[in-house]
């Protein structure tokens, strides 16, 4: 078992080297070294801040279960739909980007939406039926 | 006055790492499979000499498979990358910050992999929408970094094999230590997690699955968009060939035994009628009909030899990809065609007016359009 982790760690090691020699061969590899540290920095010190401060919020608010859930859902799709919905610039021919994002993005919002209340009040009448007379 | 500085305290809950090893195998698959069906994809477009002659052209779905696990497995991995690092947030500000060196080399590929898996996501996914704010070239970088990301994963699950095997089950001894009452509560943001996946994977995957397609909300391409109800790239405008006249047209077919074709000539030899899906490397495909002459064809009578090479030349005058090469798997094969036609129909200008390529398992880019030129080059 100690071997195998050795073994997967140098491999790991290896594979890194592989990805840096590959980056020297970038015309500029400063431009790249930038770009991954601000990656890096905008999700530690905006994202994930504002996620857990949604979370505080949510947490005081004495709320988890279906209200996190619903959050999460539409925050990762609003995350994916990020790009076609603020890409800048006209696009190399019409077939590119053809949808009408903003209200795509709308629709998944109460897609969402719906979908929870449905899905508590679900819960919720299951859950009485279960104890009947209280 | 002295600033006293102290880290942050967090008393939230499921910041533990049973919930980052739950998050993290499923995200670790999802990187796997981004990484392998990338190198396949990089391979395929850009082949090493000691496997040019060998990329297979059979199955005739196989690119079109691959590329579009590539961009759903990425998507996918963005809802479980952000649950991931949310999990183990806390740990960026663990006290004292270095302990020994061993611990300083442990968070320094920590920092590698987390900077490194959100630019790969994050660039990976601004390409498909053809946005490019970095002043880089993308598809060097962005193949250069997965290596650093999958090699720093491989070293992550490495240092950390002894923590994901105390807590890789609901019954294991690392669970069994953590509060009994975050169970439920766990399950609950797990399950949130996974209709996150399903959400953007629906919403996406259509462009290329296009069973789907019906649930296309946020994919960069729509695969009935486009003239002839398919997408197009470089247009012909945009490639400073526009409609190209018929009386003007010749085919060049150089090899052992040269020979030039009008359109007319062309159109006149033997015609055969295939089902190709054209699969771009930015994710989408789609199936379509095509007829025309069979590039095998065009080569016997050229005196061309069994195992030689093709480079197609496109008309085009501007833009990248004006010339392609193909092994002799792909130029022998007898579903590979000049097309003519596209769903019965004379090509659109945008899809290649008056001939293409069109090949089975073969990234998109790579099938010329306004072919100009056959050339033999053994």
């Amino acid at each position: 078992m100690k071997a195998l982790r050795v073994l997967v760690g140098t491999a790991g090691v290896a594979l890194m080297a592989v990805g840096a020699s590959l980056l020297t061969d970038v015309r500029d590899p400063t431009d790249v070294l930038v770009w991954l540290g601000g990656a890096a920095l905008l999700h530690d010190l905006v994202l994930a801040p504002v996620v857990l401060l949604v979370g505080l919020v949510l947490v005081r608010g004495g709320s988890r279960g279906p209200v996190r859930g619903a959050l999460l859902v539409a925050g990762a799709l609003t995350a994916v739909a990020l790009p076609v919905l603020l890409r800048p610039g006209r696009t190399a021919n019409p077939s590119v980007l053809p949808l009408d994002y903003p209200r795509n993005w709308l629709i998944s919002l109460v897609a969402v939406a719906t979908v929870t209340a449905l899905w508590a009040a679900a819960r919720g009448f299951a859950r009485r039926r279960r104890r009947p007379g209280r | 006055m002295k600033l006293h500085v102290s880290p942050p305290a967090f008393r939230g809950r499921l910041h533990d790492p049973r919930t980052a090893t739950s998050i993290g195998r499923w995200l670790g698959v999802a990187f796997a499979v981004c990484f392998v069906t990338g190198l396949i994809s990089h391979f395929m477009q850009h082949p090493p000499g000691w496997l040019a002659d060998d990329i297979p052209s059979r199955p005739v779905w196989g690119y079109r498979l691959t590329q579009g696990l590539h961009v759903a497995s990425g998507i996918a991995a963005i809802p479980l990358l952000l649950a991931k690092l949310w999990t183990v947030y806390p740990r960026l500000f663990a006290w004292p910050p270095l302990r020994s060196v061993k611990h300083a080399l442990e968070r320094l590929s920590v920092g590698v992999l987390v900077a490194g898996a959100v630019f790969e996501l994050a660039t990976g996914l601004l390409n498909t929408a053809q946005w490019y704010p970095w002043p880089f070239s993308f598809v060097p970088v962005h193949y250069a970094v997965a290596w650093i990301v999958f090699g720093a994963l491989a070293l992550h699950v490495a240092v950390k094999a002894p923590e994901i095997g105390a807590h890789w089950s609901r019954r294991s001894p690392g669970t069994l230590a953590l509060p009994v009452e975050d169970g439920p509560d766990r399950r609950s943001l797990l399950a949130a997690v996974g209709a996150a996946v399903g959400a953007v994977t629906l919403t996406t995957v259509g462009q290329s699955f296009t069973p789907l397609k019906d649930f296309l909300l946020f994919a960069p391409r729509d695969p009935d968009k486009g003239p002839q109800s398919l997408p197009v790239n470089r247009t012909a405008a945009a490639a400073g060939v526009g409609r190209i006249a018929d009386e003007a047209y010749r085919l060049v077919v150089a090899g052992p035994r040269s020979y030039t074709l009008t359109l007319d000539e062309l159109r006149a030899l033997p015609q055969h009628e295939v089902e190709l899906p054209i699969a771009c490397v930015e994710g989408w495909s789609k199936s379509a009909r095509w007829g025309g002459v069979r590039v095998v064809d065009l080569l016997e009578r050229a005196g061309a030899p069994a195992h030689a090479r093709v480079r197609v030349v496109s008309l085009q005058l501007r833009g990248g990809y004006r010339v392609s090469e193909m092994g002799h798997e792909h130029a022998r094969d007898p579903l590979t065609l000049l097309a003519l036609r596209l769903n019965g129909e004379e090509l659109d200008p945008d899809h290649g007016y008056p001939a293409r390529l069109i090949a089975p398992d073969r990234p998109g880019v790579l099938q010329t359009k306004w072919v100009g030129r056959l050339e033999v080059t053994t």
